[in-house]
């Protein structure tokens, strides 16, 4: 039973690692390290379930809370760029190539 | 029996979202799915009986977070002419499994290695606010003001960076 919900969060988590190589379209990145955040809560949730104390419970209410401030500066950022550049491609923004 | 089926149930609907989510190419769509991930995730919690995670869940990321998302994909407007052109996206994405499949093997062959656990039926209390409140502001008293610096930071950084036009004007 435990294991069946651990398997589940490493596949998203792969999902989420397949999103972000393959895509371009800057929100697709965004919404999967989002996944990825998410698989990681599933792993906490599952272990706090397995040894029965809260801890993982809190913990993945501090993922909650930084992936809130993550959304906010990420969409910030994004459309700060779809105003100067007006496009959602990954490979126009390298601002910060050497 | 009834929560094995609903686990399989949960788990599918996530998976078939998370694989829309990197598959479909308007964002919106993918946003849509990955609410389909979401809320299916928060089944799998309420399963596990986290009561406050789950309404957590619900309400923040398939709430705020996702509306936040699809509120910004909405006001920047994006037609199908302004997605990027994404040709060699299989490529990418046959390559990304030629070098994910291993480590997820690795990774799916150490969880195995987890001892098995039997299905205990958990405290009465399990999960819910007032058992999370305590630990929270107990142990995890320092982190939990941190992250309320966190957040007072991202919200500061928000604002400088989505207003930064007007106040030049």
């Amino acid at each position: 039973m435990i294991q069946d919900y651990l398997i589940l969060s490493v596949i998203l988590f792969c999902l989420g690692i397949l999103g972000v190589i393959s895509r371009r379209n800057v929100f697709t990145v965004f919404m999967s390290i989002e996944l990825m955040l998410n698989a990681a809560n599933l792993a906490f949730i599952t272990f706090s379930r397995v040894h029965e104390s809260m801890d993982g419970h809190v913990m993945a209410m501090m993922i909650m809370a930084v992936a809130a401030a993550e959304a906010a500066l990420a969409l910030a950022v994004v459309i700060l760029l779809h105003k100067h550049k007006g496009k959602l491609d990954t490979n126009v923004f390298s601002l910060l190539k050497g | 029996m009834f929560a094995e089926v609903l686990f399989i149930a949960f788990a599918a609907l996530s998976i078939l979202g998370a694989i829309g989510l990197i598959l479909f190419r308007h964002p919106m769509k993918g946003a849509m799915s990955l609410i389909v991930t979401m809320i299916s995730l928060a089944g799998l919690y309420a399963l596990l009986s986290a009561e406050l995670i789950f309404v957590l869940q619900l309400i923040v990321y398939a709430g705020a977070i996702m509306s936040l998302i699809i509120f910004i994909i909405m006001f920047l407007n994006i037609q199908d002419n302004d997605l990027p052109i994404e040709e060699g996206r299989y490529l990418y994405l046959a390559g990304g499994i030629a070098v994910i499949i291993p480590i997820a093997c690795f990774m799916i062959k150490v969880v195995k290695s987890i001892p098995a656990h039997q299905a205990t039926i958990v405290g009465n209390g399990f999960g819910g606010v007032k058992e999370v409140g305590l630990v929270l502001f107990q142990d995890w008293l320092l982190p939990f003001e941190i992250v309320s610096l966190l957040l007072l930071v991202a919200l500061i950084g928000a604002v400088v960076l989505a207003g930064k036009r007007r106040l030049l004007k």
